[in-house]
């Protein structure tokens, strides 16, 4: 146990008195000059700088409008616009719109159309929703009670 | 069929061709394209079930959700990997994108097939991709670990549903799904009978998985890479799914007796593994036995073996897919910037990131069955149905409803609730891309509220 405090401490103790303790960062808005982008990566603590070569170094650094894609910003910009246009623009638009006119198979949403309409107007006509004798009970045979 | 498959194979090429500069961007839009066209699978063209292409592959309105699933989630996983794979060389980022790709691959050939052991050979084939892509670019040394498990315990499910597979060529003279369903039913009754049903459906429920031989999910989903974790979460556990539908048509008569033991696990396992989201403190596993978790309702509903189990259970594949997946996403976008699954250690997150806990809110909410959310209309449909066998199990799948709020509620509380730790301090703010993955992982689970039917499976 002891040993390990031993190999963290020289780590916490660095990041307890590193320069930018205490600041913390909240959100972004787009920065519109480079001011802004270094601001940004003021925020590192220093120490993951130097950390052989598996620092973090901010893209947002190299590129302020960094949108998640790629380091190179003509890549990033044109990877996000063609993402947001075939992700949205084509497969939830167009694509939702194909869905919701997809055909009405069995005729299942006719139906139900009609049996409403039907409905409506027989209520309005003061008519039972539906017939008593929907089947007419002379043509059904049913077996006598006795038989077995 | 092959419009998409054909596709799909062009994407290796796409791959290895792009501009180095271009290779994420050219397969993003690409799989976008062939999941655009995938749509086209739910138009329902035949009067009766099956559409046929051609006398290998088919498509029914029960594959034809999951197909369109598998093909959606392609591009998803190609967003969410760019930032883990950024500092690989280049090489190695087209070899990880053709792994996912073969997987999309595999995974609409399994979907597609028409003959059972086609579909059981796929079925094993996506065991490859799914194992490399744990072992190889998951992050820590359990990884190993994870994928033995994953490997062996789907092996070994696996296996005697071959056996069972040969054994019913050799008494019914074929395996074509399309056939098998105008089978007589057949006369099963030995001990020799329940050891060959329980083999057919065995693999699929180490799959899905079943609460009892599910060990090997949440480890693999730990151990992962985002990728893994959401198409593990969208679309394999969704093999052992359907693989049960399309088996239970053959097994029905004893189906009614055998599969008692089987429903008690899958509703014991709704209690237990939400229980044990209850007290996680790793954010994925704790994803990870949510999803053991909804897949226990599914696996009840399709024992059950009632039109509203199997359509309540195609329809909370479907949306669990979608949800459990952007969970992941949401769980990695976190991971990658505090380098920790732990929940505690990651507090306070709305202050920092306001719009991402807004994401989180929906997804959760999504994930504990908000009205009017597909997730709750499978899970009310599959409850219905299990009520209607026996009440008792009302007390089950309740308490497993209320569980599912309740972890959903702590893991909403734990990352983006509380006060910021002290160690926090300039994380990177979230990119676009982020929102966009999020985004097209959850507009389809609204959008499907507007047009339900889609997932409606053969019973509509």
């Amino acid at each position: 146990m002891a040993s390990r405090l031993t190999r963290i401490w020289p780590s916490l103790s660095r990041m307890r008195f590193s320069p930018v303790y205490g600041a913390r960062f909240v959100s972004q808005s787009t920065p519109s000059s480079a001011a802004g982008a270094t601001a940004v990566t003021d925020l590192q603590p220093s120490h993951a700088k130097e950390s052989h070569g598996h620092a973090e170094v901010s893209p947002f650094e190299k590129n302020p409008e960094y949108h998640g894609f790629s380091t190179d910003a003509t890549a990033d910009a044109w990877n996000m616009r063609l993402a947001f246009f075939f992700g949205i623009s084509i497969a939830i638009v167009l694509g939702g719109t194909f869905l919701h006119y997809l055909p009405d198979h069995g005729m299942r949403q006719w139906a139900r159309r009609e049996a409403e309409k039907q409905i409506k107007k027989r209520e309005a006509g003061g008519l039972p929703i539906m017939s008593e004798n929907y089947y007419d009970p002379s043509k059904i045979v049913l077996p006598s009670a006795g038989e077995e | 069929m092959l419009k998409v498959l054909i596709p799909t194979l062009m994407l290796f090429p796409t791959t290895w061709l792009a501009p180095k500069k271009w290779l994420w961007a050219t397969t993003t839009s690409h799989s976008l394209i062939i999941a655009l066209i995938s749509l086209t699978w739910l138009n329902w063209t035949a009067e009766t079930g099956w559409t046929l292409p051609n006398s290998y592959m088919a498509i029914d309105p029960l594959s034809a959700p999951l197909l369109v699933l598998a093909c959606w989630l392609l591009p998803l996983m190609i967003l969410a990997s760019q930032n883990h794979t950024r500092t690989e060389p280049i090489s190695r980022q087209r070899t990880f994108i053709c792994l996912l790709i073969s997987l999309q691959a595999f995974l609409i050939l399994a979907f597609g097939a028409t003959e059972i052991l086609m579909f059981y050979v796929m079925f094993e084939a996506t065991l490859v991709p799914t194992l490399i892509i744990i072992t190889r670019w998951g992050n820590q040394a359990e990884r190993l670990n994870a994928g033995t498990y994953f490997l062996f315990y789907t092996l070994a499910g696996s296996l005697p549903l071959l056996v069972a597979l040969l054994a019913l060529q050799n008494s019914t003279g074929s395996l074509s799904m399309i056939i098998l369903n105008f089978n007589p039913p057949l006369a099963l009754a030995s001990w020799g009978d329940m050891m060959w049903w329980a083999a057919c459906l065995i693999a699929f429920l180490v799959k899905m998985p079943l609460y009892g031989v599910h060990l090997w999910l949440p480890k693999a989903h730990v151990e992962a890479p985002i990728a893994g974790s959401m198409v593990l979460a969208a679309v394999l556990l969704k093999l052992g799914g359907y693989g049960m539908i399309r088996m239970s048509t053959i097994l029905d008569p004893i189906t009614k007796e055998a599969a008692y033991p089987f429903i008690v696990l899958a509703l014991w396992g709704i209690i237990m593994t939400g229980s044990i989201c209850l007290r996680q403190t790793d954010l994925k596993s704790l994803i990870a036995y949510s999803s053991v978790s909804h897949m226990g309702l599914v696996a009840g509903g399709i024992l059950i073996q009632t039109p509203w189990g199997l359509t309540g259970a195609l329809i909370l594949m479907i949306a669990h897919g979608l949800v459990s997946s952007a969970l992941f996403c949401l769980a990695n976008t976190s991971y990658e910037r505090t380098h920790s699954r732990t929940m505690a250690l990651a507090r306070g997150m709305q202050m920092l990131f306001p719009l991402t806990a807004t994401w989180w809110f929906v997804a959760n909410l999504a994930n504990l069955a908000l009205p009017p959310l597909p997730n709750l209309m499978g899970e009310v449909m599959i409850i219905t149905t299990m009520f209607n066998w026996s009440p008792w199990t009302l007390i089950l799948t309740g308490l497993g409803t209320l569980i599912t709020a309740g972890y959903s509620l702590y893991m909403f509380l734990m990352t983006q609730r509380g006060p910021v730790p002290e160690h926090i301090k300039g994380l990177t703010p979230y990119h676009t891309r982020e929102h966009l993955l999020i985004t097209l992982h959850l507009l389809p689970v609204i959008l499907l509220v507007l047009k339900p039917e889609l997932i409606w499976g053969w019973f509509y």
